[in-house]
C-alpha cells in the first residue's frame, strides 16, 4: 500500500504540491488527473525519490521511502514523462543496465528481456540504438525496462504520450494485465479515456491540490451519465443529466445542431478542473 | 555489485567509442613531446628536457583522460538524457555508483597515460616506470574523475563543464609541473601551485622515473583532494532536494 501523509513541495515560494494526502492499495490502479503544472510529475518525482519533498512522508507498506531505502527502491519502477535512457545505447545494453541497476540475475535478465522485448514487438530492433528509434518505439522500450525488474509498485508519468492509436491500446491492455497480476499502479496521464478506461480510482488535482478522488464512474454518476452538447452561438456548451429522459426532453427544446452522449471523465475533468482554468 | 554495474557501463562505453578515445588521449600529448620534446632540443636542470617532459605529459594525459571521461558524459546524462534519473531512482546505492565512476574514470586515465608510455617506448629514455607510477597514476585519475562527477552534478547547463575546463583543468596542464618545474615560479604562486594534485601526481610520476626517492606525502595529498570531492558527490546525491 502506498501513503502520502501531508506531502508537500516546494520550490522556493512556489508551492507545487499543497499537503497532499493519498492512499493506494496493494494491486490498485490509481490515476492522477490534471492540467499542466497541477503538481503531478513532482508527485512522481517524489515517489521516485528524485525530489525530496519539503514536508511530509511517503510510505510504502508502512516503511519511509528514502533515497537510502534501497529495498523499497527495488520494488517501485518509474516510467519517466521523459526519455531518461542514454542515447549511444542500444536496446539490448539499455535493458542489460536496467537489470544490473536492480540486481537481476543474468538468466533472468536475458530470458526477461526477449520475453518483454518480444511482446513490445522491439526485438528485432534490439541492436538499434535508442537514437535511431521512434518517439513510440522509446516509450514501449521505457516499459519494457520499468517491467524488467518485476516491481510491485509501478509509477507512470504519461506513459503512452507520443504513441500511435495501435500502440496505445496494446498499452493499456498490458497495463491492465499486470494490474490484474496485483502490480500497483500510479498513472499519471492527459488521456482521460486513458484513466477511464484503466484505473479503478482517479484523483484531480489542481494547483498543487488534489481536489476529489472516487472512482470515474461514481464522479460521471455525480455530474449526470447523460451529455447533450449545444451550441451556444459560436461555443459548445454541454448540459448533464442523471436520466435519459431529463437529456431527451432538454435535447427536444434545444437547437438543431445538439447531440445526446454519454457523459465521460473528461466532462468530470473539464466542469471540475477546466472551469477553474478558465476562471483563472 | 552497484560498482561493477558502473564498470560495466564503462566497458561498454570504451569498446564502441575505442578508437576515438584512443586517438583523443594520444594526439594532443605527442604532439607536445614532438614539438617540446625533440623538435626544440634543450637541457632542463641538467638532463634531456625530453626526459623532464614525459612524465609530466603522462600525469597531464592520465588528469585529462579521466576529467573528460566523466565530467561531459554524465554532464550529458544527467541535464540532456536524464539518464542518470534511472540510476537515481534504483536500487543501485548512491554511493556505489559514484565509486564506479570513479573507478571507471581512473582506469580510463591509466589507459590514456599507458597510451603515451607505449608510445614513447621507441624513444628509449631510460626512464622508470613501475608499480608506483601506476599507483599514482591511478589516484591522479581517480582525484580527476571525482572533479569530474562533482563539476557534472553541480553544473547548471551543458556549457559549464567546457567553462570549468578552461578555467581550471587547461591551466593546471600547463602549470603544475609539466612543462616546467613550479619550483621557477615566483614566492606565493610556487607553493599554492605546488599543492594542487597534478603537481603533485608529475613530481612523484618524475621522481619514480628518475629513479629518486619521492615523498609519500603526495600519496596523502592525492587522498585528501579525492577525499573533500568525493563528500561534495556525496553530499549533492544524499542531500540535494532536487535531482
Amino acid at each position: 500500500m502506498i501513503e502520502l501523509k501531508n506531502l508537500t513541495k516546494k520550490y522556493n515560494d512556489f508551492v507545487a504540491v499543497n499537503n497532499l494526502n493519498l492512499r493506494i492499495e496493494t494491486g490498485g490502479f490509481f490515476g492522477l488527473l490534471g492540467p499542466n503544472g497541477a503538481g503531478k510529475s513532482t508527485t512522481i518525482g517524489m515517489l521516485s525519490t528524485l525530489y525530496l519533498p519539503t514536508a511530509g512522508e511517503i510510505l510504502i507498506d508502512g516503511e519511509a521511502l528514502t533515497r537510502k531505502n534501497t529495498s523499497l527502491k527495488r520494488r517501485i519502477s518509474v516510467v519517466t514523462q521523459e526519455y531518461s535512457m542514454r542515447q549511444d545505447m542500444t536496446i539490448e545494453e539499455i535493458m542489460e543496465y536496467q537489470g544490473r541497476l536492480y540486481f537481476v540475475p543474468s538468466r533472468e535478465r536475458k530470458k526477461k528481456t526477449q520475453e518483454l522485448l518480444e511482446f513490445c514487438d522491439l526485438y528485432d530492433y534490439r541492436k538499434r540504438t535508442v537514437r535511431k528509434l521512434s518517439g513510440g518505439m522509446k516509450r514501449k522500450l521505457m516499459v519494457c525496462r520499468a517491467l524488467l525488474t518485476e516491481p510491485d509498485i509501478l509509477l507512470l508519468d504519461e506513459p503512452t504520450a507520443g504513441m500511435d492509436a495501435l500502440a496505445r491500446r496494446q498499452m493499456w491492455n498490458l497495463l491492465k494485465r499486470l494490474n490484474h497480476d496485483r502490480l500497483t499502479i500510479l498513472l499519471t496521464t492527459h488521456y482521460m479515456e486513458e484513466a477511464e478506461i484503466l484505473c479503478d480510482q482517479v484523483g484531480l488535482m489542481d494547483r498543487g491540490r488534489l481536489e476529489e478522488v472516487n472512482t470515474p464512474k461514481a464522479m460521471i454518476e455525480q455530474l449526470g451519465q447523460y451529455a447533450v452538447d449545444w451550441m451556444a452561438g459560436e461555443e459548445m456548451e454541454s448540459s448533464f443529466f442523471q436520466t435519459r429522459e431529463e437529456a431527451i426532453k432538454f435535447l427536444s427544446k434545444a437547437s438543431e445542431e445538439a447531440a445526446l452522449r454519454s457523459t465521460t471523465l473528461e466532462d468530470v475533468f473539464l466542469e471540475k478542473i477546466g472551469k477553474h482554468l478558465e476562471n483563472r | 555489485m552497484g560498482i561493477l554495474t558502473v564498470l560495466w557501463e564503462k566497458w561498454v562505453e570504451f569498446k564502441r567509442d575505442f578508437y576515438k578515445i584512443t586517438l583523443a588521449a594520444m594526439i594532443a600529448p605527442l604532439m607536445y613531446i614532438l614539438v617540446f620534446g625533440m623538435g626544440v632540443q634543450t637541457l632542463s636542470y641538467g638532463q634531456s628536457y625530453l626526459n623532464f617532459l614525459i612524465p609530466g605529459v603522462v600525469a597531464m594525459t592520465t588528469m585529462n583522460g579521466s576529467f573528460n571521461a566523466i565530467a561531459q558524459n554524465l554532464n550529458v546524462q544527467r541535464l540532456y538524457e536524464k539518464a542518470l534519473d534511472q540510476v537515481m531512482i534504483s536500487p543501485t546505492p548512491l554511493w556505489q555508483f559514484v565509486v564506479g565512476q570513479i573507478i571507471g574514470g581512473s582506469l580510463r586515465g591509466i589507459y590514456a597515460g599507458g597510451v603515451i608510455l607505449v608510445l614513447v617506448l621507441p624513444i628509449g629514455t631510460g626512464l622508470c616506470f613501475n608499480g608506483w607510477s601506476f599507483l599514482v597514476m591511478f589516484l591522479n585519475g581517480a582525484v580527476f574523475a571525482t572533479m569530474g562527477v562533482v563539476v557534472s552534478f553541480y553544473a547548471k547547463s551543458h556549457t559549464d563543464v567546457p567553462r570549468f575546463s578552461n578555467y581550471v583543468i587547461m591551466p593546471m596542464a600547463y602549470l603544475c609541473n609539466t612543462f616546467f618545474s613550479a619550483d621557477s615560479m615566483p614566492h606565493g604562486l610556487r607553493e599554492i601551485v605546488g599543492y594542487l594534485p597534478l603537481s603533485q601526481a608529475s613530481s612523484m610520476i618524475r621522481r619514480i622515473a628518475n629513479r629518486e626517492a619521492f615523498s609519500h606525502g603526495g600519496i596523502l595529498i592525492l587522498f585528501a583532494y579525492l577525499a573533500i570531492l568525493m563528500t561534495m558527490a556525496f553530499c549533492f546525491l544524499y542531500k540535494k532536494r532536487n535531482l
